[in-house]
């Protein structure tokens, strides 16, 4: 047709950072795939192919709003920045800058996170942070521990070139199913694919060998694997000898770890636990994906370390086909984290406890006192409204009253609030809670960089108008920052990538051409004329004198265990049809009609227990609260487990709130709770 | 000639592939105008769920050499073209007597609800690659010459038996 337009995009759901085409044509617009795309080859997952469905939704936010006693109240953009802008001048001065909180959004794209946590910091706080808090808060500290690098190794399309795949903690069939397409092509030449995973999934049907682990036993079963792979003489001594440090303490803490041991904690057998440990030691190039199953746990940072030292002793860093993969949530959560919307990083990496790293920043931002030190992350600045210590927040993108850990609590203390203003392309359960709403372009409607769970940094450009009076979120931003008298004078988002450039190390060769160019560009990419680094750690790792660290760690039980008043264990996940909170798959029409509704799962065993069959309204009661859920009777998990997606408002409310010391992530997939049939339906 | 093939293996139910043919299906052929479209654009492939083995199958229209829908059709609403055997349906000749529906050993026929005629894969004949196939992330269904399908399964498989006589032999 001579009169449709095609205009390349990057798809705004998961991280894998899939292209393709919105088809701009009369009457609407349409899906092309894009076939020579390097991670997705034109394919889509569900939610890809109904990616388009949220952009011309009737329930888009078209225009600002003001919370008034009579409800909400349309007003222009000028009212509504001018008084965003009042209330932070006024809170820092009554309360100080330590009294802001900010928020940003692993959705919006490099440039908007870069601008959004450099205002915040030019206005003194440190309270920035964003999603990654909950998703992959201990790969930060973990990886960056061992490697000196958190982030995944290897592009997801080498997985083709491995000989074993070992999966713990994801299910990536349904949540990144892109992933599942090299998988299987690195199972057709004959590769073994590992999983640990307490359910039975789609990830685990492709699977050679499935551990089904306990809850949270992870570092039991890596440890003991580690017992094999040492005692068996199966480890890289070359690699580990010139490469690595603390391979002795490694082998002190797993001589007692014995496959008997394992296997007593994890519930597996010992034949088993030894057999994935010789697949994965011996081949000759093995990959280790992870995701929330390792990091949603109190011992999270644990179980990212303990992944970490199971491919250092075995040597399965830096080339094709070995490598980490945490497979990352959100389309631009690994941009985010490299932007500093983290409240212990700044820009590129730089600590918020370096102060020579600070000057230097202070120096390119023409400031004074930025400032110094662990600012409050996304769990805690809801306790500290609660006390009173936060009284101004501003969230862009993120639904956080739904994602949040016990989430009703939160709802509670973000009320405490002086002001909280929102920006969002829909009215979420967190908007409904602000003083202020500005509404959001969604993805392809305004241009920008995302950086995708592979280092692949890639132009979106705009392919349609927002709906009514919504804005960019960088216009959004720019324009706030000049009303609190910050001097940000940007022609638009290819000269904030260029400014990122001069502060984040590995963007320095990115420009808005390269970009744009298929596949875009994988830092790090340090010089213009670089090529981009698609595989890390080749020669040496970015720790000191260029080794990694072998970090032993210890097995800790999870939080909440089985009692008599909480005879079972929740634990949640996702499904392939939903997205995280749910604020845009939920108001997707052909998603919603296949995946309706809130559900449990339940082994027929504690089904029959607890009098419950298939199709009946269950309650499910933790600790924090009590839920409702249509029950499945499966035996999907062992008895003794019930399963829960988070897609839906109800399940946070009940998971647990303890967190990791270190990277501050909740407990999501544990909580004691006990199960019963509504009664009189 | 290419056929769409499936590789039960390989799926894992995410139905990206009811999506994708659902939207290709639509009036508009559009994702935003389809979503709105009443009544609501049919699909025409089916991923099934078998619990007693936990497994996804997509099932899609195998276009018959000796297709048993056409060959019951009373009116020649469904048709089957001579070089490509592609079955193809026409809604105004289809009288709504379901006799295909009978006959087909695959229940690959579907119901137009408004219309109230039958339904059925007409293979995108505006693609070069029909939607289902295009949209599987893992491939679980392909758009292949069988020759070149099976092919690539003997491939497979003589690597894997392969591998077992090398681990024989090394023993």
């Amino acid at each position: 047709m001579a009169d449709e337009k095609l205009v390349p995009t990057v798809c705004p759901y998961c991280a894998l950072g899939c292209g393709f085409y919105i088809k701009l044509e009369e009457g609407g617009t349409g899906i092309e795939y894009m076939l020579d795309h390097p991670t997705n080859e034109g394919a889509l997952c569900p939610k890809g192919n109904a990616a388009l469905e949220i952009l011309s939704h009737p329930d888009r936010l078209r225009f600002p709003l003001l919370r008034t006693e009579g409800g909400w109240k349309r007003i222009s953009w000028d009212e509504a920045l001018e008084r965003l802008a009042e209330e932070i001048k006024k809170t820092i001065k009554v309360h100080g800058p330590g009294a802001l909180g900010f928020l940003g959004s692993a959705k919006c794209t490099n440039e908007e996170n870069y601008l959004f946590q450099k205002m915040a910091r030019l206005l003194g706080s440190k309270n920035v942070d964003c999603c990654a808090r909950r998703c992959h808060s201990p790969t930060i500290p973990a990886l960056n521990r061992a490697f000196g690098a958190a982030c995944m190794t290897n592009p997801i399309s080498d997985l083709e070139n491995s000989g074993c795949i070992f999966v713990i903690g994801s299910n990536f069939a349904e949540n990144h199913p892109l992933v599942a397409r090299w998988a299987l092509r690195a199972k057709d030449r004959g590769a073994k694919i590992v999983v640990a995973d307490p359910r039975l999934t789609p990830t685990t049907w492709l699977a050679d060998l499935h551990l089904q682990i306990n809850l949270g036993t992870d570092v039991a079963l890596l440890n003991g694997m580690m017992n094999v792979i040492i005692e068996e003489g199966l480890y890289d001594r070359k690699f580990v000898g010139e490469r690595t440090v603390g391979f002795e303490e490694l082998e002190e803490k797993v001589r007692g770890f014995t496959p008997k041991r394992a296997a007593d904690i994890t519930g597996v057998s010992t034949g088993a636990i030894v057999r994935a440990a010789r697949i994965y030691a011996r081949s000759p190039a093995s990959a280790i994906i992870y995701s929330m199953g390792i990091t949603q746990h109190s011992h999270g940072t644990n179980n990212v370390s303990a992944c970490a030292d199971l491919a250092l002793i075995c040597g399965h860093l830096g080339r094709s086909g070995a490598g980490l993969y945490p497979l990352r949530g959100q389309n631009n959560v690994q941009g985010a984290c490299d932007m500093g919307v983290l409240a212990d990083f700044y820009p590129g990496s730089v600590s918020v406890n370096d102060a020579e790293g600070i000057r230097r920043i202070e120096e390119a931002w023409g400031a004074t006192s930025l400032p110094i030190g662990m600012g409050m992350t996304a769990e805690t600045m809801p306790v500290a409204a609660g006390d009173g210590n936060l009284r101004f927040l501003y969230v862009v993108g993120e639904d956080i009253v739904n994602s949040d850990s016990a989430s009703s609590r939160g709802r509670k203390e973000l009320a405490n609030l002086d002001f909280m203003a929102v920006q969002e392309i829909f009215m979420t359960e967190t908007a409904e809670m602000a003083d202020l709403v500005l509404p959001a372009a969604a993805w392809a409607e305004k241009e920008g960089s995302y950086t995708s769970s592979e280092r692949r940094v890639q132009w979106s450009p705009k392919a349609i108008e927002p709906p009514g009076e919504a804005r960019s979120d960088l216009s959004t931003i720019v324009r706030l920052a000049n009303l609190l008298g910050l001097p940000f004078d940007y022609a638009g988002p290819e000269e904030v990538l260029a400014e990122i450039g001069k502060m984040v190390k590995s963007y320095a060769g990115i420009t808005r051409e390269r970009a744009e160019g298929r596949g875009g560009v994988i830092w790090p990419c340090p010089f213009l004329d670089h090529p981009g680094t698609p595989i890390l750690h080749r020669d040496e790792f970015c720790a000191p004198q260029g080794r990694a660290r072998i970090v032993p760690v210890d097995y800790l039980p999870p939080d909440e265990e089985r009692s008599l008043d909480y005879p079972l264990l929740l634990t949640t996940g996702r499904i392939g049809l939903h997205y995280n909170a749910g604020s845009m798959t939920r108001r997707s029409i052909s998603l919603m009609k296949r995946a309706p509704e809130l559900f449990v799962e339940v082994n027929p065993q504690d089904a029959d227990r607890w009098g419950i069959v298939d199709g009946d309204l269950v309650e499910v009661k933790t600790r924090r609260g009590e839920v409702w859920a249509r029950g499945r009777v499966t035996t999907r998990q062992e008895a003794g487990v019930i399963f829960m997606p988070f897609h839906f408002p109800q399940t946070n409310t009940i998971t647990s709130d303890v967190i990791d010391p270190e990277a501050r992530i909740p407990e999501f997939k544990v909580a004691a709770c006990r199960i019963g049939k509504m009664k009189g339906v | 000639m290419k056929e769409i093939l499936v590789r039960p293996e390989r799926c894992m139910g995410c139905r990206s592939c009811e999506i994708a043919c659902a939207v290709e299906h639509s009036g508009t052929k559009s994702l935003l105008s389809a979503v709105a479209e009443k009544p609501a654009p049919r699909k025409r492939v089916y991923v099934e769920f078998v619990p007693e083995y936990a497994i996804s199958v997509p099932m899609a229209c195998r276009h018959c050499e000796e297709a048993p829908c056409v060959a019951v059709c009373p009116t020649g609403a469904l048709r089957q073209d001579e070089v490509t055997r592609v079955v193809t349906h026409s809604p105004e000749a289809c009288i709504g007597c379901w006799t295909c529906a009978a006959a087909c050993n695959y229940g690959m026929i579907g119901r137009d609800r408004v219309e109230r005629v039958a339904i059925k894969c007409d293979r995108c004949p505006d693609l070069e690659v029909p939607a289902c196939a295009a949209a599987c992330p893992t491939g679980a269904l392909v758009f292949k010459e069988v020759e070149e399908f099976s092919e690539a399964k003997r491939v497979e498989s003589a690597l894997k038996m392969a591998r077992g006589v090398a681990a024989g032999g090394s023993r």
